[in-house]
Formats: C-alpha cells, sequence, structure tokens
C-alpha cells in the first residue's frame, strides 16, 4: 500500500534534485519504484476484458420501446390494464409503443425504429441484448445505488471502485475509474460513484463537462505553471527536512508522490479531454457535428481515448429517461442524443481492434411498465418504474455476440427466462475482468464484504 | 443461566479438552457425534445452501441433506465425491482444499474452510461418515447442551435461534469477549497509572520499551487538536513552555484543563458522536428534503459534551426523551394532557432539551417517495434498529436481519423484539419553544431571504399559470362551455376540458413544473425559523410523508400492534410473532424477576424506549460502557483497543487490551459515566505523552510492526474539519459561534451552482452567507446536505453521512492536492493570512519567523528562513505588474433542465440574492505583490507535512 519503498536516503536524495533533475524523470524514477495503491495487479483467472465503459441511461429507459418490442402492446393501447407492477392503483391502461420495431443485422436482434446508427449490422451484430435482469427499488436513488454499487443504502463501493481495487489501473497520471455526467447530477449524486469502504484511491473522479474537468486541477489564473513548479520545489524542501525527522512516518512520501502526480496531471488530463486533435471523420462518427448528439457522443469519444490511455473504468451518466408521459417525444429525444455516440463507440473500438478487450455496457436502473396511470385526469402516454423487467445491452470485452439471453413475457412486464437479480450481472462483469466476486474481498467492519453483498452467480448465457 | 465468567471459563478449559473426549452419550459412537456436533453443522453452515436447501436449485445435481444423495454425488464427481473410510481418495476433501482452481467449494473466500474443519471433515470421511439419525442426534446435542464447556467452547444462553443446532452451538469465549459480563481487572504493577500499568505490561511482555516523552510543542499541539480540533496560538505555546519549564506535570494538567473548560471541546468531541450518529441537515434519497431545525439536535450534543453530561443520561435522552418529556408533562399536568401538549408544543425548557435529544432517531437517510408504506416503515425500523445497535452497543444489527446470526450469540429473533421496540416510534417535526441556550441569531434575516426566494418563485409560477388559466377559458368559451378552474376540470372526461398544458409549450410546461416545486420547497424552508424539533413520538401510525411528518392531531385507541420475525428478512413472510425484547445474550434482564421473559420490554404503546434505554444505560451492560470508551481511546490514540467500534462481534477485531479496555469501562461506569475524568485519565499516562518516534525502530518493524501495543505515540492527519478550521483560525478569520442556524461556507464556487437532480426538479442552488461573520465559522455548524458534499471536505474524508463511520479514512490522494494548492478557498485563507503578517510583522526575517510560529508552532531553522527568503524575493518579483482579476458573483443563474417525461431540455432562471449585498473575504485583487508573494508561502505552509500531520 505504501508508495515508500525507497530508502530515505534515496528519498532525499531524489528531492533533492528536484527543481534542477525536471519533474518528470524524478517522478519516473518514482512511479517506477513505488508500488502505488492503483498499481496494474494481475486478474483472479484469464481475463476477456480488460477495461469497461458503462453508458448509464438516467431515469429508467424503457425497455420496450428501445430493445424488447412488444407488438401485443399495440392491440391493447388504452384498454384497462391488469397489471399490478410498482406503486400502480387506480385506474391503469396499457400503453402500445409508439415506435415500429424491426430485426436489424445477420443475427436479427430486435430493436425499435428509432435506433439508426444501432441498427447498423456492423454495430448490432456485435451486441448481446440482455432481457432477463430485475431489479428491487422503485424509486430513482435506491435503484441507482443499486445498480452502480450493489446495495441499495448508497454506502458502498461502486463496480468502479472494486475494478480498479482489483485490477488497478494502468496510466498513472490519470485516474483509474472516471466518471462523466450531464451538467446536472443524476439523483444521489456522487454516492455513485463513491469509495464506499475502500481506501479513497478507488473513487470514482468526475470529469466535468463544462469548466475544469477536475474541480481545482488548475492553479488560480495569477500564477503560471512555473510558478507551481516552484512551489513544490519549495514544499519538497521542507518536506524533505521535515521527512528527515520523523523517519518513523511512512504516509510522508506517500503524500508528496501524490502532488507530483498532481503536477502531471494537470497536463494529461486536458490532454485526453481535448478532442480537437480528433480527425473530422472520427468527430462525425460519433456524432459530433450535431446538437443533439454532441454532449453524449463527446463523452463516448473522450471514455475511448482515456481507454486508450489506460483508465480502467469509464462510465457516463445520461438522463432523462423517465417518461412517465410523452413518451413518444421524451424517448425519440432520448434515443436520437445517444445512438449515434454509442454506435460510433463500438465501430470505433472495434476498428481500433479495441472492442476484445474493452467491455461495453448500456443499462439504466430498472425498466417500464407496460402500461400507466391517468396523470392530470387524462390518458397519459408514458409508463412507471418497472423493476421486474428492464434490458441491458453488452458489446465486446468477451461476451456473446449478435445474441438475446433472456426474455420478458408478452407484454414486457416481467422477465420469464434466465432471470437474474441485479448481483449476478455485477458478478458476471467481474468475472469477464478476470475477477471472482467471491474473492475480491475488503475486510470492514469485521465482515469481508463484496460486491454482491452475499454472493452471486455468473450468467454464462452471456459470455462468449 | 449463564453465570459463566470469561476467567472461570478460562481456568478450566483445557481440563474440559480432555474429558470431554471420553464422556458421551452411551449409544452414539465418536464417529456419530462428530457428524452431529462438527460435520452436520458445517454443512449446514456452508454447503447446503447450494446443496440441499432449495430443493429447486441443487447446484451440480448434488444434494448433501441425507447420506443416500450426498454418497451418490452429483453431476461431476459422481461416487468419487465421498468414499466411506477413505478421505484421502474423497472428491469432497479436494475441493474444500482448494487444490484444484475449478473446483474449490464452498466458492466464497468468506466462506473457506479452516484447517482444522477440513480436518474434522477427514476424521469423519476416514472414520466411514456415519449418519446419526434424527433421534440420535438430538439425543447426542441434548447430551452435548448439558456440558458447560468443551472443546468447541461455551454455549451463550439466547432467546433461542430458529433451530436447535444454532442455539445449542458453542463459542470460543476469547471471541464472544463483548458478550460476557465485565469484571474490573487487577491494575499490574508495572506503573502507578493504570493505564500506564496496563499497557507497559504488554509491552515488557513482548521485550519492547516504551518511546521516550514527547517535545512540549509537539504535546500542545497534540492535546490541543485532540480537545478543541483547534491549533494552539502561538502565545498559548510559548505560555505552554515557560509552564513546561517551570513544572511539567502542572503545566500538563493545568493545560488539559484549560482545554476540557473550552467550549471548543464540545464542537470538536460532538463531530465525532456525529460520525457515528449520522448528522445532516438533509434526509437524503430522492428529495434530500431539508431537516429544519436539525441544528437543535446538533447543538444539544455540544452542550451535552461541554456540560460534561453523563454518558448513562446522554443515552437515555436520545433514545426515550420524548418519553421522559410526556412523563414530565403527565406529573405537571396529569395524564389527559400529554397528547394535547404534543400538539400546542408547551413544554418546560427541561422538557424541550429531552425532545431535541431524540433527534438521534431521526439521523439516517429517510425518504418515502415511490417506496410502498409498510416498506418505508420497514426500512426506517431496520436503519434506526442498526443505528442503536452500531451506535450504544457496538453490534452490527442488520448482520441478522435475515438469519440467526453467522458468528454471534445474537438469534434473528432478538432483531425482531429489538425493532418491536420501535414498532410504536413515529417520526415528526414537533413544536417545542426555543430554549434561552439556543441561538436565534439570523432568524429574521434568514426568514426575509427565504421569503424573497418564495416570492420569487410564486410569482413566476403564477405568470405561467395565468397563461395557462387564460387558455383554457378561450378553450371554454370555443366550445361554449362555462370556466373551470384546474381542480375541479382534473377528473371530468378529455373531451369535456381543454387539453393539460394548454396555453403552455414545452418549455413552459417544463419551467411550470419547476417553479411549482420551488414553491414548496421555500415554503417548506421557512419551516426552518419556527420553533420545532426534529424528534418522535409514540403512536399507532404517523401523519404525513418524509415531505412533512407530523403528530396525528386525534389521540388513537389503544389497538395492538403485532409484530414478527420477517422470514429471510422479506416484508412478505411474517413469521413466528414477537414481542419487544432486548438482546438476550447479555445475560442483562430488561424486565422485573416476575417476568417469565426476563428480557422482554413493554408491549404497551408507551414506555418500549425508555425501558430499552435504561437496559442499554444499565452499568450492568457490558456493551454500552466498552463501546463507549473504546470509541474514546480511539480518538486520543488513532486506534481503538478493539479494531472494530461498530461491531465487537465475532468476527470484530479483537481487542489489543482487553484487561485495560475492561478496566476503564469499569472505572467509566464507577465514576458517574462522565466523559471530562476520563480524558483526564488518559492523557495524564505517559502513554498519551509519548513521541511519536521510537528509538528502536527496526527492532519494532519486527516485534509490533503495527504498533499494536503502543510503544510510540500514532501520527495522525488532521481531519477535514480541523483543516478547515485551522486555516480560518490562524488567518485570524474564524468567527467565534454559539450554534443556531446552520451556516452557510464558501463552498467551491462551481459545485454550489452546479444542477443536481431531485424528484421532478433540480435542487435550488447553493448561495453561502452574505457576510464573513456568518460564513466563516466553525464547519461543524456548517449547513450539511447528504445530496451535496462539500468538495473540500469530502476529499479530505469526512464520511458519507448515509452511513455510521466507525473510524475516518486518511488516504492521500491527488485531488486533496488540487483543492489545498488551487482552489480559491485555500487562496482566500493564503491571503488573509498574509495580510495578517503583514500588519503584525516588518522585515521579510520577522513574517516568515511569524508565519512559522502561527502555523507550526515553532521557529523556523535557518536554513528554512535563508530559502524562504529568497522565495519571498522571488515571488515579489513575480507577483510585480500581475493583476489578479477581481471575482464577480452572479445574481442570477440560467439552468437548463431535461424534462423528465418528455426528454426535451429546457431553461429557466434562478435568482441569486445572497451574492446581492456579499461581502466578500479578502481577495488576491485586493492586495499588494508584497503581500501576494507573502501569500505563497503561507500556501506552501499548509500544503506542508508539517502542517496537515499530527505527532
Amino acid at each position: 500500500m505504501n508508495p515508500n519503498m525507497l530508502s530515505p536516503s534515496r528519498r532525499s536524495f531524489l528531492y533533492g534534485l528536484g527543481s534542477s533533475l525536471g519533474s518528470l524523470a524524478l517522478t519516473d524514477i518514482l512511479a517506477k519504484e513505488a508500488a502505488s495503491p492503483l498499481a496494474v495487479k494481475q486478474p483472479m483467472h484469464p481475463a476477456k476484458a480488460k477495461n469497461v465503459i458503462m453508458l448509464f441511461m438516467e431515469g429508467g429507459p424503457s425497455h420496450v420501446d428501445t430493445f424488447d418490442p412488444k407488438p401485443k402492446l399495440q392491440e391493447l393501447h388504452k384498454t384497462e390494464s391488469r397489471s399490478t407492477a410498482g406503486l400502480a392503483n387506480g385506474f391503469r391502461f396499457y400503453v402500445g409503443s409508439p415506435f415500429g420495431s424491426r430485426k436489424v443485422g445477420n443475427s436479427g436482434i430486435e430493436m425499435s425504429d428509432q435506433w439508426v446508427h444501432m441498427a447498423d449490422p456492423e454495430v448490432a451484430d456485435e451486441l448481446c441484448n440482455y432481457r432477463g435482469c430485475q431489479a428491487e427499488s422503485l424509486n430513482h436513488p435506491e435503484a441507482l445505488f443499486h445498480m452502480n454499487t450493489g446495495s441499495r443504502l448508497g454506502a458502498d463501493p461502486a463496480l468502479g471502485s472494486w475494478a480498479t481495487y482489483g485490477l488497478g489501473s494502468s496510466n498513472q497520471n490519470l485516474p483509474g475509474f472516471v466518471v462523466m455526467t450531464e451538467a446536472a447530477l443524476p439523483q444521489g449524486g456522487s454516492t455513485n460513484w463513491s469509495n464506499g469502504f475502500l481506501p479513497a484511491h478507488y473513487q470514482g473522479t468526475r470529469l466535468r463537462p463544462e469548466g475544469s474537468p477536475i474541480l481545482d486541477l488548475q492553479s488560480q489564473a495569477f500564477k503560471s505553471r512555473e510558478h507551481q513548479r516552484r512551489a513544490l520545489d519549495e514544499m519538497a524542501f521542507l518536506n524533505q527536512k521535515h521527512a528527515a525527522a520523523n523517519p518513523q512516518h511512512e504516509d510522508l512520501a506517500a503524500r508528496m508522490e501524490n502532488y507530483e502526480l498532481a503536477y502531471r496531471m494537470q497536463t494529461e488530463v486536458p490532454g485526453v479531454v481535448d478532442i480537437e486533435s480528433e480527425p473530422e471523420h472520427v468527430k462525425e462518427l460519433y456524432g459530433l457535428d450535431q446538437k443533439e448528439t454532441e454532449t453524449f457522443g463527446r463523452q463516448c469519444l473522450m471514455a475511448r481515448r482515456m481507454v486508450e490511455k489506460g483508465v480502467r473504468f469509464v462510465q457516463i451518466f445520461s438522463g432523462g429517461w423517465d417518461s412517465h408521459d410523452y413518451l413518444e417525444r421524451g424517448h425519440s429525444s432520448r434515443i436520437r442524443s445517444v445512438d449515434k455516440g454509442m454506435a460510433g463507440l463500438i465501430k470505433d473500438l472495434k476498428q481500433r481492434g479495441m472492442l476484445e478487450d474493452t467491455l461495453v455496457i448500456w443499462c439504466g436502473e430498472f425498466g417500464r411498465t407496460p402500461d400507466n396511470n391517468k396523470r392530470g385526469g387524462v390518458y397519459s402516454l408514458g409508463r412507471g418504474h418497472n423493476v421486474d423487467a428492464m434490458t441491458m445491452l453488452f458489446a465486446g470485452g468477451g461476451v456473446k455476440k449478435g445474441t438475446i439471453v433472456g426474455a420478458t413475457d408478452e407484454l414486457g412486464a416481467e422477465a420469464v427466462d434466465c432471470v437474474h437479480p441485479i448481483r449476478d450481472v455485477h458478478c458476471t462483469i467481474l468475472h469477464l475482468l478476470g475477477l471472482d466476486d467471491n474473492k475480491l474481498t475488503y475486510f470492514h467492519a469485521g465482515r469481508y464484504k463484496q460486491l454482491s453483498q452475499f454472493g452471486g452467480q455468473i450468467i454464462p448465457e452471456l459470455i462468449g | 443461566m449463564k453465570a459463566v465468567s470469561l476467567t472461570s471459563v478460562r481456568v478450566f478449559f483445557t481440563a474440559i479438552l480432555i474429558l470431554s473426549v471420553t464422556a458421551g452419550t452411551h449409544a452414539a459412537t465418536e464417529g456419530e457425534k462428530l457428524f452431529t456436533l462438527k460435520v452436520q453443522p458445517l454443512f449446514s453452515e456452508k454447503c447446503n445452501g447450494c446443496h440441499g436447501d432449495d430443493r429447486e436449485k441443487i447446484k451440480g445435481e448434488f444434494d448433501m441433506l441425507t447420506r443416500e444423495s450426498l454418497l451418490a454425488g452429483g453431476e461431476y464427481f459422481g461416487k468419487d465425491v465421498l468414499q466411506p473410510g477413505n478421505s484421502a481418495g474423497s472428491a469432497l476433501i479436494e475441493t474444500v482444499k482448494w487444490l484444484d482452481p475449478d473446483w474449490e467449494m464452498p466458492p466464497k473466500e468468506n466462506d473457506r474452510l479452516t484447517e482444522e474443519q477440513i480436518a474434522l471433515l477427514e476424521k469423519w470421511i476416514d472414520l466411514g461418515a456415519p449418519w446419526a439419525d434424527e433421534e440420535k442426534q438430538s439425543a447426542i446435542r441434548e447430551e452435548e447442551a448439558k456440558k458447560e464447556v468443551t472443546d468447541e467452547g461455551i454455549i451463550v444462553p439466547t432467546s433461542g435461534g430458529l433451530g436447535d443446532e444454532w442455539t445449542y452451538r458453542r463459542y470460543q469465549p476469547e471471541d464472544v469477549w463483548a458478550f460476557m459480563p465485565m469484571e474490573k481487572p487487577e491494575v499490574p504493577e508495572e506503573s502507578d497509572h493504570p493505564i500506564d500499568a496496563f499497557l507497559q505490561a504488554k509491552l515488557s511482555e513482548a521485550g519492547i520499551d516504551p518511546a521516550p516523552e514527547a517535545d512540549p510543542l509537539t504535546l500542545i499541539r497534540r492535546a490541543t487538536y485532540d480537545l478543541t480540533g483547534l491549533p494552539p496560538t502561538p502565545e498559548a505555546v510559548s505560555a505552554f513552555r515557560s509552564a513546561w519549564k517551570d513544572n511539567a506535570d502542572l503545566a500538563w494538567k493545568g493545560l488539559i484543563d484549560e482545554l476540557l473548560a473550552s467550549s471548543h471541546y464540545g464542537e470538536r468531541w460532538a463531530q465525532h458522536w456525529f460520525d457515528v450518529a449520522r448528522y445532516a441537515d438533509t434526509g437524503g434519497m430522492s428529495n434530500d428534503y431539508e431537516r429544519s431545525n436539525a441544528w437543535r439536535y446538533r447543538d444539544y450534543v455540544i452542550r451535552a459534551f461541554n456540560e460534561d453530561r453523563p454518558y448513562n443520561q446522554f443515552v437515555i435522552e436520545q433514545l426515550a426523551g420524548d418519553e421522559l418529556a410526556d412523563r414530565s408533562v403527565e406529573e405537571r399536568l396529569g395524564p389527559d394532557k400529554i397528547h394535547s401538549t404534543r400538539i400546542s408544543g408547551d413544554y418546560t425548557p427541561e422538557e424541550t432539551e429531552k425532545l431535541i435529544a431524540t433527534g438521534f432517531l431521526r439521523m439516517g437517510p429517510y425518504d418515502d417517495a415511490m417506496v410502498k408504506k409498510p416498506e418505508a416503515r420497514q426500512i426506517y425500523l431496520d436503519d434506526v434498529v442498526n443505528s442503536v445497535g452500531q451506535t450504544f452497543l457496538a453490534t452490527t444489527m442488520r448482520c441478522f436481519k435475515c438469519h440467526d446470526h453467522k458468528f454471534d450469540p445474537l438469534p434473528t429473533r432478538d432483531y425482531y423484539r429489538m425493532t418491536a421496540a420501535f414498532a410504536t416510534t413515529q417520526l415528526a417535526e414537533r413544536p417545542a419553544p426555543f430554549l434561552e441556550q439556543e441561538s436565534l441569531e439570523g432568524i429574521d434575516e434568514g426568514r426575509a431571504f427565504v421569503q424573497g426566494m418564495l416570492d420569487f418563485a410564486t410569482a413566476e409560477k403564477d405568470k405561467l399559470v395565468t397563461k395557462r388559466e387564460n387558455a383554457a377559458r378561450a378553450w371554454y368559451q370555443e366550445n361554449n362551455r362555462d370556466y373551470l378552474p384546474l381542480e375541479e376540470r382534473k377528473s371530468l372526461p378529455d373531451e369535456e376540458k381543454p387539453p393539460r398544458h394548454v396555453g403552455l409549450n414545452i418549455v413552459e410546461q417544463g419551467q411550470l413544473k419547476v417553479r411549482e416545486q420551488d414553491v414548496w420547497i421555500w415554503t417548506r424552508r421557512l419551516e426552518r425559523y419556527e420553533p420545532m424539533v426534529q424528534s418522535v413520538y409514540n403512536g399507532l401510525s404517523g401523519k404525513g410523508n418524509a415531505r412533512s411528518l407530523r403528530i396525528a392531531p386525534k389521540k388513537e385507541s389503544s389497538a395492538e400492534i403485532k409484530s414478527f420475525i420477517l422470514t429471510g428478512g422479506a416484508l412478505e413472510a411474517p413469521g413466528e410473532e414477537v414481542t419487544p425484547g432486548v438482546i438476550s445474550a447479555l445475560g442483562i434482564p430488561s424486565a422485573s424477576d416476575e417476568n417469565e421473559d426476563l428480557y422482554a420490554l413493554p408491549t404497551s404503546v408507551e414506555g418500549r424506549r425508555l425501558k430499552l434505554a435504561q437496559w442499554i444505560a444499565n452499568p450492568a451492560n457490558p456493551l454500552t460502557a466498552r463501546a463507549f470508551v473504546n470509541r474514546v481511546w480511539q480518538q486520543h490514540f488513532g486506534q481503538a483497543i478493539a479494531g472494530n467500534p461498530n461491531n465487537f462481534g465475532v468476527k470484530g477485531k479483537k481487542p489489543t487490551h482487553p484487561e485495560l479496555l475492561d478496566w476503564l469501562a469499569s472505572d467509566f461506569v464507577e465514576n458517574g459515566w462522565t466523559l471530562k475524568r476520563m480524558h483526564r485519565l488518559i492523557m495524564t499516562s505517559e502513554a498519551y505523552r509519548q513521541a511519536s518516534h521510537h528509538p528502536q525502530r527496526e527492532e519494532l518493524a519486527v516485534k509490533d510492526a503495527e504498533n499494536a501495543l503502543l510503544a510510540y505515540f500514532p501520527t495522525r492527519r488532521l481531519t477535514a474539519e480541523e483543516l478547515r478550521d485551522t486555516t480560518l483560525a490562524i488567518t485570524g478569520e474564524l468567527k467565534e459561534a454559539r450554534g443556531g442556524l446552520p451556516v452557510m461556507p464558501e463552498i467551491n464556487m462551481e459545485v454550489a451552482l452546479q444542477p443536481r437532480m431531485i424528484q421532478f426538479s433540480l435542487a435550488p442552488a447553493y448561495q453561502p452567507d452574505a457576510t464573513p461573520e456568518r460564513r466563516n465559522r466553525r464547519t461543524i455548524y456548517a449547513y450539511k446536505v447528504r445530496g451535496m458534499a462539500d468538495p473540500f471536505l469530502e476529499l479530505f474524508n469526512r464520511p458519507n453521512p448515509n452511513d455510521s463511520c466507525e473510524m475516518r479514512d486518511s488516504a492521500a490522494v491527488s485531488p486533496q492536492a488540487f483543492t489545498l494548492m488551487n482552489s480559491d478557498q485555500i487562496t482566500d485563507r493564503s491571503i488573509a493570512f498574509a495580510h495578517r503578517l503583514m500588519q503584525q510583522s516588518s522585515s521579510p526575517d520577522e513574517k516568515i519567523r511569524e508565519a512559522f510560529l502561527t502555523a507550526f508552532g515553532r521557529e523556523p531553522a535557518p536554513v528554512e528562513l535563508a530559502r524562504l527568503n529568497t522565495y519571498l524575493a522571488d515571488m515579489t518579483e513575480y507577483h510585480e505588474g500581475i493583476h489578479p482579476d477581481r471575482p464577480e458573483y452572479p445574481e442570477e443563474i440560467t439552468r437548463t433542465l431535461v424534462e423528465e417525461f418528455s426528454g426535451e431540455p429546457f431553461d429557466y432562471t434562478e435568482i441569486l440574492p445572497a451574492f446581492e449585498n456579499y461581502v466578500p473575504d479578502l481577495k488576491a485583487a485586493d492586495v499588494d505583490a508584497d503581500t501576494r508573494a507573502l501569500a505563497d508561502l503561507c500556501l506552501l505552509l499548509f500544503n506542508s507535512n508539517e502542517f496537515v500531520y499530527l505527532y
């Protein structure tokens, strides 16, 4: 745990040279010799995926209107529903999907006709559509916590924290677990990417969409980079003197190294975030040329750049899927905003030979009901929260290609085939990363804790 | 009954070990006994979950419930799985040894068998794998249960598990140390000071000498931070140094007394309590509703610590203060006035104080939006019981919610009995007059501010409603119908009324929803200024939801309220009925001798919690005092005696000094449960005054690498709050405060104005207080929002208030460097510090000297002085000709929200009146180049290791 593997004399030698040697040479030596908590660790078994890009559709995308079409619902449109899902009470009626559907690609995966770019066979045939997952919490933050941390209580480590805890990250100048959101934080905020009881090194770092990508990344405008370097050198002088007087205190060197890492990140992070260097055709592939696809596409492109640079786990939150009403308008606009970016990401990863070991996940916190209740006294065409059925997409990273796993019932009310709780999906993701949920444990408050809480199963049907 | 004490068990423990092998049931063979007492329980705990219990889902077709099915094997191993008489040839042994990575059983690290368990299995197989029938098993177990102690340990009597096997299982006495009665141990002879005596006894056993005494500067810093969370002033340091020269002992005791008398003492120690109790000013989850007046509980805790309120009283008030208030009203006005007083809130100050104390029961995150009522209720009960267990009893209750405890003598029955103690506890914001000792400062300004926000939201809302209703009127006219307002037309058929959002486009529809949300958010925030308290009351059912919880106006008829064991923890599967009760394993009755059930609590609506609280505060309760002194020890030494202060169970870390812990706990109880006395005792020990380095470092690294024996004093990093408070204190900006309404410090501006989703809308922006007088107070007085952490505090490991924190993390991560080098807040502090130094001192040398004295408490060394002089000169040169920008404060912001229902983005404007008459702290732009250069030096000091670590 302690990067302080250098002998005291060696350490002071290096720090003494700080200003004249230049930071890079110094820190390179340090990085090589130090066992950082984020240093790369070997997987527990041969891994199929090295990295994860998780696209989280906050609000609960409707499976019925995206990747699990139910033509039967059209016949029942506006007829009384007997379904008792969720908190429903009073008069409920079925809502037919406003969208048509079709089978796409050579594999014939079904999706609603709103997906244009995802329907491209080159993308569609990479997908594994899983329809068997069931959630537990009907409300957004608890359900978000559950999908992201394995617990509804909002105090446990996120999936990305467990992954970086288990595997480290191959670029020590960037965070190992990066999160991107829209301007607004999702419900529950940073708890969704918290390190919980794991050490703080495994916390998700949020790259902000506007302003400074990391809070206070750069020095005050009236201080130059040289000014910063000088300050660090002066601090190294003070700290070195202090360390000499406190040889037993092992945290000192780690903290000094953190300042140097921070200094390196000041150039590294803007480099990853700055996508201007990408060629036009790549930008277009991700939809950066259109206003409605630009935000999400930019984040997808940044995710690819980060994975390329060795970031272990990237998560993107995209909100607005909570269509209780105006389903047609809501979902078509949400689908349009992510369609091109997602498809572009999968294509781009594939072209670069990165898809094989990058696991792309698309999911929300739960699915939606096939029926709805009246709102404001009128038939509102939307859907409620549904914990019994949802849809997930996987691509790359060793999952089965061009296939549908599991099924929901005729109306999409409930998963009926290959049904698994969220924890089993988590175990499967860890498995693909070469990690065993039962062995990826952390002793906390008297118990070995694990992502699945009490153990779960791998879903073999998802694995290629 | 359990009268076995820890020491007596140990005495004849070895003798029994030999005896028990020969004793036993006549008809049963050794193998059958082994099977019944050890192998079968092992199967049941480790294997049957996947291999038999669930008949539908037997993994690998391998069923271990009967000998026949076990021997038949499963899908993969067949008969090879177990060969009676031949353990070496049995695949079962291979799998439990984890020899083949593909066949590791049980598959979880947590469940992996120990070597002893594997040896047992081998022995049983070698004895022919005999399988006693049910009848014989019962006989063997009964016979075994008669023995007080066997090599398997002791039986801990409890209210009983779901099966006999659990009820009669045995524990090694040292594993269940915490549940055993407390006896005050003899103090060893090693020292006159009891603490040193216990510690040194262990050290000499290990052949280690304690470290020498620390120097006076280290000591005054250590003591001042430990007791107040603030640095000593240079004057205090110098006074202490000279007093130390005269008489070190007197100086030290005088210092401790002085610090304990400071009002900052309560501010510091309340923070530790809140880490465990999870204080916040909002309720978290999807709405993150404000808990107006939660500050009254915050101030209550600070008061309790400052007044040195006996801990047993502190416990009872927090758990049952409302019941105490009811009793007092009953005595004062008669029993029929209890409920009407709850409604009117006409309480005496003493009664009010006790109501405020029950804020403890309201500290967990809670929101019932989109959760079914019974489920929301159960979530509350689970949370409050777990919190009570962890906080007061060092027992993580949620571990035996779904089944009897896997490791501890805690049956699931006791979980539901404890839960039943809260079955009549209802949540409410209750009226109760403000107390004389409560600060009401800022109430009028605050109310005016909130009213301004409300007026704006209302006006914006009204504009949109008017537009919609005008369109509705037009529709009615067109359709030749009489106009009906929204509420009246809502439920009519579609063709008899205008479309739902008539007259409003998508953007306006979204805006209307936001404004409607804002209207009630700000209306609700007006409650901040009302004499209310976040509390509870006893009743059969509560009123309202998390948005507004009130006492039901009518007293309910006394129908019975029933509680059940929930099978597997599932609300849908109520099992056996239970009555309220306490943890039985402790052997401490909660009911009188006449009661058949010694561990019962009242079944009436009233009085359950008071009895529970009294049982917890019972001097004989072995967990209560141990749990508390263990936490106190941890806050002084940075490491607890028992390393998991929230979990004293079998799997929690064992105490490093069990006798010391018991001695401290007994001493604490004997002397009236007073904490300040305990601080004096701990801090006057040599152990507390040791240096944080040790002359025999290499030797120690071998003998006690973790410093568990405290051969030297552990180093710690300043906490998040200490860091912020310290920087404010040494710049002279820290404002004294007496509690009251939460203050809004400046936090990172991007985060303050960043949109944050709540149900249906965005939370209003965070606006700091307009004046430094309010902003720059100690962190404990700052508004704490569950859904939006102050990034500075979060980075420095302030715990997430959703979960009880038994010990803070202090890992160094790079974003800490960003915030401590670059943030506006730290830059402001560096400027303020420099400005102060500029006024105090003349020459650069003097300034540097003064800076060191203030930040570190010491003079700079000549080499430091020389080097920093050069730095200062260079930086002065750098800053010449640079003109930092003056910050601009936005008086309104435009927010974009994706309409939740339609998926369309829309904009709206939010006003930020706090910035209209904002009084900023001193900024870089306000000072000259010399001051900015000196501020660079101050920033260095803030970032240095010497500043952030305590020795």
